[in-house]
């Protein structure tokens, strides 16, 4: 019996290949898509774990309340993790701090921007396995080294590296190789390729750090006794703070509150920023996505299925006949069904092994080794595609094998009205979602566009920014740079746009005349910063050499600053008195508000004063022409001034828009995907019409015969499936507008919805879906219609 | 000789929208074991439709239909259908054979649906192929053949399972009159080893080779002509 099933549905395939092929290529499409979605999902919810223990890890996180606002931050101060220790629960406390590092092997530089300074208990808390030393004691001393295991490979070869000593900074510190870790995994929220002890910044350099409670800097992690309650002891936090460090608290009137974020869920749920974010918003959007391809390629099979009943029902009507039972013929065309799915679920995993590479690269990074290697994902693929199968065979089989024998052998069957309405909203429902996708990807795209292109409000196009990292070759440099012949200007600063800023406890004169305490964003700068940057000074002055005092009791705030102290306009600010880290003086200038961050913030309050060190952003303002050489001068410039650290330097628009990074992935794969969607629905509603049009073939010769034009019976054949698309278009509108609301809201500069986006979608769908109809139709218009009368 | 089918004010109606057509109307006649019986009337007079209530294709609407000492009128499809793959073999003017399968496959396919075994079936199967001198055909499609050759894989395939009843529906209103010869000559062959056989035919000449001809009226039997 089953064999003849087989024979059945391989010559049927074979027999109808236009339609084989439309519904095995859309599910393999919609399949493969589903897969990719769902490794990527996966992978995004895996991470850190691979922690033992990381039900029991949190990360403390700090919120700092100022008199005029409460500040989100990421890292308690220094002196929290040596101090938590104190309670029972806490098990082990370490803070974790990225830093670019540089190294100097012998007389080879390395330029590390992932290295890490963690504390001693690291390797016993997080499980990132130790191939060489002991987890217990390799970060205890100072100037203590763990290396990756690839990091080892690139400094020292074949060449046993422990024990070896490596010199660290511009300063040249010797440390020693205490052990090599194995790489960390890629779904780790700690990145970093070299572990150095902690004890060496809070031994060495500041030994005050530990019992700095104001200080605030890097992301501190406890691990909890087993069975400990994080809620109940996160109660216990204000008491600790209390009882350490109350005095100072109301003396700068900030108080910080901390609380625990469950280790699992910073990657993904964290507001609060991390070495790498994930967006738990983006894995929804994706299931959702995910699920709705899936959706339209079932719907595909469907559709295409029962459309061709019809011609199917004569079999139906002679198997029932010779005496097949109903349960029989059903399961006949479930089988059938299963069939398909079984050769597209093959051509499937060739197609994601195909594919394993272009999409790491298009999610940007490793989210998949290869189907091969997890062969439960292929046992769930199949899964997945005998779920299908069924699913998708149940409808049209129980409609075939419904058929009654008397009726479809006479002839007389006509294609049942209700399996037309079926397949209406079911084509209705595919092009609804492909619409949908295809407005997301329009609003993903248009606030992408318009952040690039946003004035941001200072000049950020033909700036070169070196990064000198505070070497003190620095100022000798940018002596140099300035006589060059296409420099324009040169500024030496600790901030440039993107690069992020420190904040100071500041005090600054009110409108009520008062002294009011703030943390404010702050960037140390130099003469030359504000006019290379052309920011517009809308009140006072800019920085200027003619004052003595501006290098040392000078202010300039920006708009949101001179808000944020009450004054109505800009000019009220000038002249009143600042306190800031160690520095007296008057407010000298106000400039324009600009987005020293991505458009995803708010322009905060800024402060900006003069520093005269040694800092560790160069800017060159440059003269385009003869790029190329000037470049290669700059560099060498650069070599003979700061011969101990590796020349990096990037052009200001591309690193700010590299803040768009994520972004930019989030719509690229949202573009694909929109466009596999649009892809499997119009493969479905070539299918659907192929096959009215081939239903229709007489009657479109009898009206041709009657005098009908070729674009009479176009318009004829294409009015009803393109109604449907117009259909969908309006059940998609209210449903993207609402997502992609919220979507926007994440963005403190959007574009708002405007109609042009739906209008533009709208187009799109009914452009495709008519080529796609066209490509049938336009067939059987332009044939001659002696032809097709007698085919009857 | 007992009666096979018994048929007693038999009632059929076709409801469409407004009209409601009666097909067969208080209908009664009987056919023994191993009669030939031939079925005429003007077109749309109900043979057709008689012809699937006796296949048990359709259920009737009044009446009664005793198959084989047992009442059927009611029975449900799938009651129907395994009663019908035992003990009927049809033939239709329009062949009606699968397009996807072979001769070979068509013809096996009855036996597939009774459940005999491969080899039983190929035995049965090249039996019956050969007796319909068809066998050199027997991996041709339909398409490939001729009607006759069809009408012939047609016949092949309602009698495969040995039904003790084979209905013919105009089985050589599509056929040459020596394509048709051929068939009636099958027919009367299987009917000669004991098969019972009732037929509905347009032709003087073909209704020739029945015992009886039973001939039909707006839905019921209006005369009966005694041939043999
Ligand atoms: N499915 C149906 N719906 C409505 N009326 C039907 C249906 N099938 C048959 N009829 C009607 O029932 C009557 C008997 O039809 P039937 O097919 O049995 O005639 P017939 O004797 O076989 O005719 P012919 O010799 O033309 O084949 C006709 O009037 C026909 O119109
Ligand atoms: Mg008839």
């Amino acid at each position: 019996m089953f064999k003849n099933y087989f024979k059945i549905a391989f010559r049927n395939l074979w027999r109808h290949r236009l339609f084989s092929f439309l519904n095995i290529l859309g599910l393999t499409v919609g399949m493969t898509a589903c897969f990719l979605i769902f490794t990527y999902v996966n992978f995004e919810t895996s991470y850190d774990n691979f922690h033992s223990k990381s039900d029991r890890i949190y990360r403390i996180v700090a919120d700092l309340k100022t008199p005029t606002e409460v500040i989100n931050g990421s890292g308690p101060s220094w002196a929290v993790a040596p101090h938590i220790t104190e309670f029972p629960e806490v098990e082990t406390a370490i803070r974790v701090m990225q830093n670019v590092i540089l190294f100097k092997k012998g007389n080879v530089k390395f330029n590390e921007p992932e290295a890490l300074f963690a504390d001693p208990d690291f390797f016993t808390t997080f499980d990132f396995p130790l191939v060489k030393g002991d987890s217990k004691t390799v970060l205890t001393e100072p100037l203590s080294i763990v290396l990756s295991e690839t990091l080892a490979k690139k400094y020292f070869g074949d060449e046993e590296p422990m024990g070896k000593t490596i010199l660290l900074t511009g300063d040249q510190l010797p440390a020693t190789v205490t052990g090599i870790m194995k790489d960390f995994p890629e779904n780790s929220q700690i990145k970093g390729n070299v572990v150095v002890s902690m004890t060496t910044i809070t031994k060495k350099f500041n030994a005050r750090l530990n019992d700095q409670w104001a200080n605030y800097s890097p992301y501190a992690y406890v691990l909890l006794k087993p069975g400990t309650d994080a809620i109940a002891f996160e109660k216990k936090l204000p008491g600790f703070l209390e009882k350490w460090n109350g005095k100072e608290m109301d003396q700068l009137q900030m108080y910080p509150t901390l609380f625990l974020e469950p280790m699992k869920d910073v990657y993904l749920r964290s507001t609060r920023g991390g070495f790498v974010t994930g967006n738990i918003k983006n894995v929804y959007i994706f299931s959702i996505i995910g699920f709705f391809i899936i959706c339209i390629a079932s719907i595909n099979f469907i559709n295409l299925t029962t459309a061709r009943s019809a011609e199917r029902a004569k079999e139906v009507g002679i198997r029932k006949v010779i005496g097949a039972r109903k349960t029989q013929l059903v399961l006949q065309f479930i089988g059938e069904s299963i069939i398909i799915c079984m050769i597209a679920f093959i051509l499937t995993i060739g197609l994601i092994a195909l594919l394993n590479n272009s999409f790491n690269d298009l999610s940007g990074k490793v989210v998949s080794t290869g189907i091969f290697n997890n062969l439960q994902y292929v046992f769930y693929l199949l899964l997945v595609a005998l779920g299908i199968g069924l699913l998708a065979g149940i409808y049209p089989a129980f409609i075939l094998s419904s058929f009654k024998p008397v009726t479809v052998l006479k002839g007389r069957f006509a294609t049942g009205a209700n399996g037309n309405l079926l397949r209406k909203s079911l084509v209705v429902s595919q092009f609804a979602i492909s619409t949908a996708l295809v407005i997301g990807t329009i609003v993903v795209y248009a606030q992408m566009s318009f952040m690039r292109n946003q004035d941001l409000g200072f000049k950020k196009d033909q700036v070169l920014v070196i990064e000198t990292n505070g070497d003190s070759g620095a100022k000798a440099l940018k002596e140099t740079l300035k006589g060059l012949a296409n420099v324009n200007q040169v500024s030496l600063s600790g901030s440039v746009p993107a690069t992020g800023n420190p904040s100071a406890y500041s005090e600054i004169e009110n409108i009520k005349g008062e002294l009011q305490k703030a943390n404010l964003d702050l960037f140390f700068v130099d003469f030359d910063y504000i006019p290379l940057y052309k920011m517009e000074v809308v009140a006072g002055r800019a920085f200027s050499r003619d004052f003595m005092t501006d290098t040392t009791q000078a202010m300039v705030l920006n708009e949101a600053a001179v808000k944020m102290f009450g004054y109505t306009s800009s000019e009220q600010a000038i002249g009143k008195e600042f306190k800031q880290w160690g520095r007296e003086g008057k407010i000298v200038g106000v400039i324009k508000d600009f987005h020293f961050q991505s458009l995803q913030q708010p322009i905060k309050p800024l402060t900006m004063r003069i520093e005269q060190g040694n800092m560790d952003y160069l800017s060159v303002s440059l003269n385009t022409s003869n790029l190329q050489s000037t470049l290669a001068t700059i560099e060498k410039a650069y070599q003979k001034n700061i011969p101990n650290r590796p020349y990096s330097y990037y052009f200001l628009d591309e690193f700010f828009d590299r803040q768009y990074k994520s972004e930019e992935k989030f719509g690229t794969l949202f573009l694909n995907f929109s466009l596999l969607a649009i892809f499997i629905s119009c493969l479905g509603l070539l299918g659907l019409a192929s096959y009215s049009t081939m239903q229709r073939t007489k009657e479109i010769g009898v009206r041709k015969v009657l005098g009908a034009s070729v674009p009479n019976i176009l318009n004829l054949l294409s009015k009803d499936f393109l109604k449907l698309v117009a259909m969908s278009f309006l059940v998609a509108v209210p449903v993207s507008a609402y997502f992609m609301h919220k979507w926007l809201n994440d963005f403190a500069y959007r574009i708002n919805l405007s109609w042009w986006v739906f209008a533009l979608a709208m187009l799109i769908a009914l452009t495709v879906a008519f080529l796609t109809i066209m490509f049938q139709t336009l067939k059987a218009a332009t044939t001659n219609p002696t032809k097709s009368l007698r085919t009857e | 000789m007992n009666s096979m089918i018994k048929i007693k004010d038999l009632e059929k109606y076709y409801r469409t929208e407004e009209v409601q057509t009666v097909a067969l109307n208080k209908l009664t006649f009987d056919v023994k074991e191993g009669e030939f019986v031939a079925i005429m009337g003007p077109s749309g007079c109900g043979k057709s439709t008689l012809l699937n209530i006796i296949g048990l294709l359709d259920d009737p609407d009044g009446g009664s239909f005793i198959f084989n000492g047992i009442e059927v009128a009611g029975f449900n499809e799938r009651k129907r259908a395994d009663l019908r793959k035992h003990n009927i073999g049809f033939v239709f003017q329009s062949f009606n054979l699968i397009d996807e399968l072979t001769v070979y496959e068509n013809v096996e396919l009855p036996l597939i649906y009774t459940g005999v075994k491969p080899a039983d079936r190929k035995k049965r199967v090249e039996e019956v192929l050969e007796k319909m001198q068809i066998m050199h055909r027997r991996n041709h499609f339909p398409q490939q053949l001729s009607g006759g050759q069809q009408q012939r894989v047609a016949v092949a395939r309602a009698v495969v399972n040995n039904p003790k009843l084979i209905l013919a529906d105009e089985p050589t209103g599509n056929l040459d009159s020596s394509n048709g010869n051929d068939v009636m000559q099958l027919l009367t062959e299987l009917n000669d080893q004991g098969t019972t056989v009732i037929m509905v035919t347009h032709s003087e000449h073909d209704a020739k080779y029945s015992h009886r001809i039973i001939r039909m009226l707006d839905g019921h039997k209006v005369t009966e002509d005694i041939l043999v």
